[in-house]
């Protein structure tokens, strides 16, 4: 992320707000998504997050990095709302919550999904496509009316990307 | 083939030459099949978000929390809910709107001594909404105040939160729901450890009388 745009954010520029969101919306959302499970409330949970980033901005320090502060945030913001939305379900006699299941990958969910919003489009696309749909080389080739050889090159290319930016993930 | 090349090719396959497995990159490849890793946030979010920084007037953050459209939408149904509106309704004075967009907010007998106005008028994606309030003490530790708007049905909506805990002033909150079917104002004081339904600590109230077009 631009230094200058972190410092307009520390300072509360509404721009440097969307350009933060521009970058950073998508993590979050996926983030909140795999906490609470539900759109509105990943909708609701993200929202919040920046809002609450936007408030604490004074605090950012714009020399270190910006993700593990808004991770910290959405990750709070997320569990806050999935323990309150717990509450109302279990019975008034019983407050236990339980802890989200999608918890324990949240970070890597985070990361991954941060890589992938920095992927060229056409990279991105195959790896969604190979990965979340399932599709082999010869269907996306079908699908994208492309070459086989140019899905693989593609496809080779971001793989590659991927691992040099997940390489702190896969080494934690 | 460079190491990097063979964790790539890993990452796209699952299976490597040599039949070793790589443990870290088996669960990101479970990340990235999952539908929360590809899932897209939703228009309203950024609309919400620049609509409710937009209506910041004063340099720097501010308080400002929304829930957002179908987010916010509390059924009065539920619980005491329908006592507090018919309580609301029946039994409280309601204080009119003194025109140009400004509304009189009263403290109830929870906080007698509150007083204060609302101002509010329309933004692109729903109507922003200003508290301006004093005597209203700081909400305690573990608890905060929530905005409402309230339709003659008994159905709320929540507008946003906000503590008074010192660096949260001017409150700016924000309704995605139209404030001539939602009319009246609310402030509630909720529990950090209670549901996203209104609680029955009603602090202040107002009404408006006149929506003018948005």
């Amino acid at each position: 992320m631009d230094r200058e745009v972190l410092e307009r954010f520390r300072l509360g520029d509404e721009a440097a707000v969307k350009a933060v969101y521009d970058r950073f919306g998508g993590p979050v959302f996926a983030l909140s998504m795999s906490i609470l499970g539900e759109h509105g409330l990943a909708a609701d949970a993200t929202q919040q997050t920046f809002i609450k980033a936007w408030r604490a901005a004074s605090t950012y320090d714009a020399g270190r990095s910006f993700a593990p502060w808004i991770y910290a945030i959405a990750r709070r913001t997320a569990i806050d709302l999935y323990r309150k939305r717990a509450r109302v379900i279990v019975s008034e006699d019983v407050d236990v919550v339980s802890f989200p299941i999608g918890l324990e990958t949240v970070w890597e969910v985070f990361e991954v999904r941060s890589a992938l919003d920095r992927l060229p489009d056409e990279e991105r696309q195959v790896i969604k496509m190979s990965h979340f749909d399932g599709l082999t080389h010869v269907e996306i080739a079908e699908r994208l009316d492309i070459p086989v050889g140019t899905v693989k090159s593609r496809s080779h290319r971001a793989h590659q990307r991927l691992i040099e930016m997940l390489k702190h993930v896969e080494e934690a | 083939m460079t190491t990097e090349d063979s964790r790539a090719q890993y990452m796209a396959s699952g299976a490597s030459e040599g039949g070793e497995s790589h443990e870290r990159l088996d669960l990101i490849r479970d990340v990235l099949s999952t539908d929360s890793t590809w899932a897209e946030p939703p228009p309203q979010v950024a609309d919400g978000l620049l609509a409710a920084l937009a209506v910041e007037a004063v340099p720097g953050p501010a308080v400002i929390q929304q829930r957002s459209g179908r987010w916010a939408l509390v059924l009065a149904g539920a619980g005491g809910l329908v006592a507090i509106a018919a309580l609301v309704l029946g039994t409280m004075n309601v204080i009119e709107d003194e025109g140009d967009n400004v509304v009189a907010m009263s403290g109830t007998e929870l906080e007698a001594a509150a007083l204060g106005e609302a101002e509010f008028g329309p933004n692109e994606a729903g109507w922003w909404i200003r508290l301006d309030v004093t005597g209203l003490p700081p909400a305690p530790e573990g608890s905060y105040y929530e905005g409402w708007v309230w339709s003659d049905d008994g159905e709320g909506v929540s507008i946003g939160t906000f503590h008074l805990r010192g660096e949260d002033t001017p409150i700016v909150l924000w309704s995605g729901v139209p404030l001539a079917d939602y009319p009246s104002i609310w402030v509630t004081l909720e529990s950090e450890d209670d549901g996203p339904e209104a609680s029955e600590l009603i602090v202040m109230k107002g009404r408006i009388s006149q929506i003018p077009e948005a």
